[in-house]
């Protein structure tokens, strides 16, 4: 009755007999394995998946020629199915198992998924130079696609470590004092040994910090994993997941590892970054122009724009030092040191430091600007300063000015009635020179006028409707005109405003203003009193 | 030599002078980029055995001298005190002589008085006459 | 939130402000400017509304002064100068809290080459008397500088501020770059129109029309950009691909001069214009430019056409007829004329003011409307 031999029993492939109406004939050795409960007489739709129970029908109906193969998926395995025409119309059934195919197409697939992840992932953990924002992108990324939750455990900052951690899209920044060694491999990891295998974590012996807060259900499996930095490590990573989910198997480790190793290059450029701007930030704070403010009745404002081109910070800077009371002076200086960049920087800190060194001198700036000039005098090179000294007292309406200039552009006078006067003082620049002279002027300001110290960024800021034109100092004057009776911000605003119109988009050297005006009100307010202390360097 | 003279380019050509003395020619800005070439080509003629009797910078041809250019200058100049050089600056268009007035060190980077007849005499001081700055010319 | 008033409570108090505030401002009286402001305070109004119905009010009622001739720039300046003080000196007498726990960091800044602060400022206390941690920093920031300062402070926003129009390119640079690092940006300011229709095309966040908005905007949270890219100019502005825009920008001082050249050529009159008076015309012609550029960039004719009439009521107030500006808005439609989009805006431009020469410019508003 067998319509195949016993070869046939043997044969390579699986392979189902089935009668026209859908009854299992018979199934050989391999098939036995596929479909268990393929025995003679059982109803084919009970014993095999829908995909061939149909495709049965359309042989039977259409004749198996014009069916060609069909193939699908029965439990784990991927099945194509090819009929050819028997006996009594039955039809056989040879199958082929295309299970490592399907398998080796899924890798492909996830392969491509992990490399478009890498490829996502590490666009967005370039994306910010914020360490806080890395740790934090780190953790969301790995908590999404890796695990169920994610902790980061930066080095150790004193005796904290920072931490993110995260499950559920959510991430926290805490800073604990943490013993890395209650987490297996944890204290290697940080120190950038090679991770330890998943399976030799114990869930059970996780500290509570290394569980994030609403991490559904007990820990299933760990994974710690360094991320390595630049030469040294930027922490490391751990990945948990639910006691319910499969655990991590070798080749998500190893992709685990992959990505930590994106995340740890972003971390430690963020790192990096973080440092050089901190070091520059304490350098520059030395620097920095001081905010401004009314002193015993007379306004002092200040403007700073640096140059963009850094390489070439010519290094501008103003200072003012108020009177103890209001029968003292206030010394205001603002200058202009030669050079660029971190010399130019030493020098003007330089400059600073002694002239408030010399402060009790400031009754005589010719005696000032010479022990200024011996202070500054070197053989190695000739980087000169040039600036402006302002000894400013106010009694009752009348604003008392003494001006000296050591090689800079003289001070220019903002009349109430809109003339503007040129300062009548000249000197030899600071710094170069064994022997410097200078002239001193004396005069007063009524309510309203202003002194305006400047330095030649602004007369020689570049450009105008044509492009190819100097500010120039009638210009400035001009400018100034029209700001007879302005308090000395308006007027540093009106005139760094008109220079930056007039350089458009053009390259340009620092422009350092200041403005002294004889307040219209002079009601010594309380804002005096807090910020007194704060103009002396 | 260069044979394109833009308009950022900078030349320096040493030539001697009728007495056999150096005499260095500028051409271009002196600014950070260049003022460095100065010092040493200066230098170096300052430097010879014995030192010339006097060093002329010609600065005919210089469109910019900011304050590193000046530095230099500056430092030339203390050089060649040290080892008794006249130093000269011939040709100062007007925008290095402003420079040199408001510095206070055109006394220090003289002309040398007595041969200042036959240079271009300095222009008027824009300050004092309120004129604006003609455009540069191209 | 809680320190606002109710309109019942406030709006007496605040009209008195505004009155006493206004006086100050055009006596250029510090003092009494800032009495105005601590007596609202004094009596139970709440800072964000002495902030926004008081001093917002006056300064703006300064800018329409200035646009109708009645103020003069210096006078503006004082104002704003005034103004900057008061409010440093509210922040002494209404110390605004520490910053609420969770409620958010945003840094406030004014885009590159853009000189009204005020408006930032303002915003940038209204934020922290809602318990905000803010950063303000101040006028034109050039945009590596703000880049690097978000970098650095990673805040959860960043409200961007720009009044004129001819600094939506540079307004774009920054939104695009802020995004880039994870920063979402709050567009804000008359540069962006009146319906924000400029920030929805350079991709900001969000837009708001005031404080307030930006305030609810901000309360609501925007959600950080996840893109990690800097997105192309291109992919944002597809017009911008015929590179009109590239090269009147590039070519602008040329566009200047050679009108400026067929000006005087065109109009005996300016041959007897002094050096400064030369100078005025070379600027007005650059502005024209400018607005010129910034509506090729949006691609948005309205942009420029919007810039000649309110240009034309300005001179008209100053008893200039707006005609003045159609020489050079022929000379450079002949510039240009290879340049189907410039022409065509520059062709609109021409017929705006050939229309506005005919009807009125609109009333004034008056501050207590």
């Amino acid at each position: 009755m067998s319509s195949v031999g016993a070869s046939w029993m043997r044969a390579p492939y699986p392979a189902l007999v089935v009668d026209a109406a859908g009854a299992v004939v018979e199934a050989n050795t391999r098939a036995a394995v596929l479909f268990p409960r393929a025995t003679r007489g059982a109803w084919l739709e009970d014993v095999a998946p829908r995909w061939l129970t149909e495709a049965h029908r359309r042989a039977v109906a259409d004749g198996t020629d014009s069916l060609g193969h069909v193939g699908g998926e029965h439990g784990e395995w991927s099945l194509e199915a090819y009929p050819t025409t028997g006996s009594d119309g039955h039809v056989v059934w040879w199958l082929v198992d295309d299970t490592d195919r399907l398998l080796a197409e899924r890798a492909l697939r996830s392969e491509q998924e992990r490399t478009a992840f890498l490829a996502d992932a590490s666009s967005r953990l370039l994306a910010s130079l914020n360490t806080e924002r890395c740790m934090e992108v780190t953790v969301e990324l790995a908590a999404e696609y890796l695990a169920d939750a994610a902790v980061l455990v930066a080095p150790a900052t004193g005796k904290r470590h920072p931490l993110a951690t995260g499950t559920g899209g959510r991430v926290t920044h805490h800073s604990l004092r943490i013993d890395p060694a209650m987490v297996p491999g944890l204290a290697e990891a940080l120190q950038g040994f090679p991770p330890v295998p998943s399976r030799w974590i114990d869930p059970a012996a996780l500290p509570g910090w290394a569980v994030p807060e609403g991490f559904a259900g007990p820990v299933g499996s760990v994974v710690v994993t360094p991320l390595p930095g630049h030469g040294v490590s930027a922490g490391a990573l751990i990945l948990l997941r639910r006691s319910d989910q499969a655990v991590f198997d070798a080749s998500e480790e190893v992709f685990a590892r992959v990505f930590a190793a994106r995340a740890g290059a972003a971390l430690s450029a963020a790192r990096l970054y973080g440092e050089q701007t901190g070091i520059t930030a304490t350098l520059m704070a030395e620097l920095l122009p001081p905010a401004l403010r009314q002193v015993h009745g007379v306004e002092f404002a200040g403007g700073y724009r640096a140059s963009k081109d850094s390489e070439r910070v010519g290094g501008d800077f103003y200072d003012v030092h108020p009177g103890a009371g209001t029968d003292q002076e206030t010394l205001a200086v603002l200058g202009d040191v030669c050079g660029k960049g971190l010399e130019a920087a030493v020098l003007t800190g330089k400059i600073r430091n002694t002239l408030h060194a010399l402060l009790p001198l400031a009754g005589d700036h010719g005696h000032l600007l010479r022990l200024l000039n011996g202070a500054l005098l070197t053989s190695r090179h000739t980087r000169f300063a040039t600036l402006v000294l302002a000894s400013v007292r106010r009694r009752g309406s009348a604003t008392h000015l003494r001006l000296t200039s050591a090689g800079h552009p003289a001070p220019l006078i903002v009349r109430n009635d809109g003339t503007v006067e040129l300062a009548d003082t000249s000197g030899t620049l600071i710094g170069a020179l064994p022997e410097v002279r200078s002239s001193t002027t004396h005069l007063t300001l009524r309510p309203g006028e202003t002194c305006l110290l400047y330095t030649d960024g602004v007369t020689e800021a570049h450009g105008g409707p044509l492009g190819d034109t100097m500010f120039g100092e009638s210009r400035l004057r001009a400018a100034l005109a029209e700001c007879a009776g302005m308090p000395a911000e308006a007027v540093v605003e009106r005139v760094q405003m008109l220079v930056s119109q007039w350089l458009d988009d053009n390259r340009h050297d620092d422009i350092a203003v200041m403005a002294i005006t004889a307040a219209r009100t002079a009601h010594l307010t309380a804002v005096d009193g807090h910020t007194a202390g704060r103009y002396t360097a | 030599m260069t044979t394109m003279h833009h308009d950022d380019s900078f030349d320096l050509t040493t030539v001697r002078d009728e007495a056999g003395d150096p005499r260095i020619g500028i051409v271009g800005a002196l600014d950070w980029d260049t003022a460095d070439d100065l010092t040493r080509t200066a230098s170096a003629c300052l430097g010879a055995d014995p030192a010339p009797r006097r060093l002329s910078l010609d600065c005919a041809r210089l469109t910019l001298c900011d304050s590193l250019g000046l530095a230099s200058l500056l430092m030339i100049q203390r050089r060649a005190a040290e080892v008794g050089t006249l130093l000269r600056l011939l040709n100062r268009p007007p925008s290095l002589q402003r420079i040199l007035e408001i510095t206070g060190t055109s006394d220090v980077l003289a002309a040398n008085g007595a041969e200042t007849g036959e240079l271009t005499p300095p222009e008027p001081d824009r300050a004092t006459t309120g004129a604006p700055l003609p455009p540069p010319q191209t | 939130m809680t320190r606002s008033t109710t309109a019942t409570d406030g709006r007496p108090a605040l009209r008195r402000a505004r009155r006493d505030l206004w006086r100050a401002v055009c006596d250029r009286d510090e003092h009494a400017a800032r009495q105005a402001v601590f007596t609202c305070l004094d009596t139970g109004t709440g800072a964000e509304a002495v902030l926004l119905d008081v001093i917002a009010a006056v300064q703006r009622k300064v800018g329409t002064e200035w646009a109708a001739d009645r103020f003069t720039v210096a006078q503006e300046h004082a104002a704003t100068a005034i103004h900057d003080r008061v409010i440093a000196a509210m922040a002494h007498h209404v110390p605004p809290p520490e910053p609420r726990p969770g409620a958010g960091t945003v840094t406030v800044a004014c885009v590159d080459g853009e000189w009204h602060a005020l408006p930032a400022r303002i915003l940038n206390e209204v934020l922290r008397h809602r318990g905000y941690g803010t950063e303000f920093l101040g006028a034109q920031v050039p945009t590596p500088h703000l880049i690097a300062h978000l970098h650095q402070t990673a805040p959860d926003a960043l409200a961007l501020s720009s009044s004129i129009a001819t600094r939506l390119p540079d307004a774009h640079t920054a939104i695009t770059a802020a995004q880039a690092i994870g920063v979402p940006v709050l567009a804000g300011g008359g540069a962006f129109g009146a319906d924000g229709r400029y920030a929805r095309l350079l991709g900001a966040d969000a837009w708001a029309p005031d404080a307030r908005a930006a305030a609810a905007v901000l309360d609501a949270r925007l959600p950080r950009p996840r893109t990690g890219a800097v997105r192309q100019t291109l992919e944002d502005l597809p017009h911008l691909a015929d590179q009109e825009y590239t090269l009147v920008w590039r070519s602008k001082r040329q566009l200047v001069k050679n009108t400026l050249g067929g000006l005087e050529t065109r109009l005996p009159a300016m041959r007897a214009y002094s050096e400064e008076q030369r100078e005025r015309t070379a600027e007005d012609v650059a502005h024209i430019v400018d607005f010129l550029a910034a509506a090729l960039y949006t691609d948005d004719a309205g942009l420029f056409t919007g810039f000649l009439t309110w240009t034309g009521d300005i001179l008209q107030a100053r008893g200039v007829p707006a005609r003045v500006l159609d020489p050079g808005l022929a000379l450079l439609g002949e510039e240009l004329k290879d340049f189907p989009r410039a022409a065509d805006f520059l062709a609109r431009g021409r017929a705006t003011l050939d229309d506005r020469s005919a009807t009125p410019p609109s009333p004034t508003p008056s501050l207590d409307t």
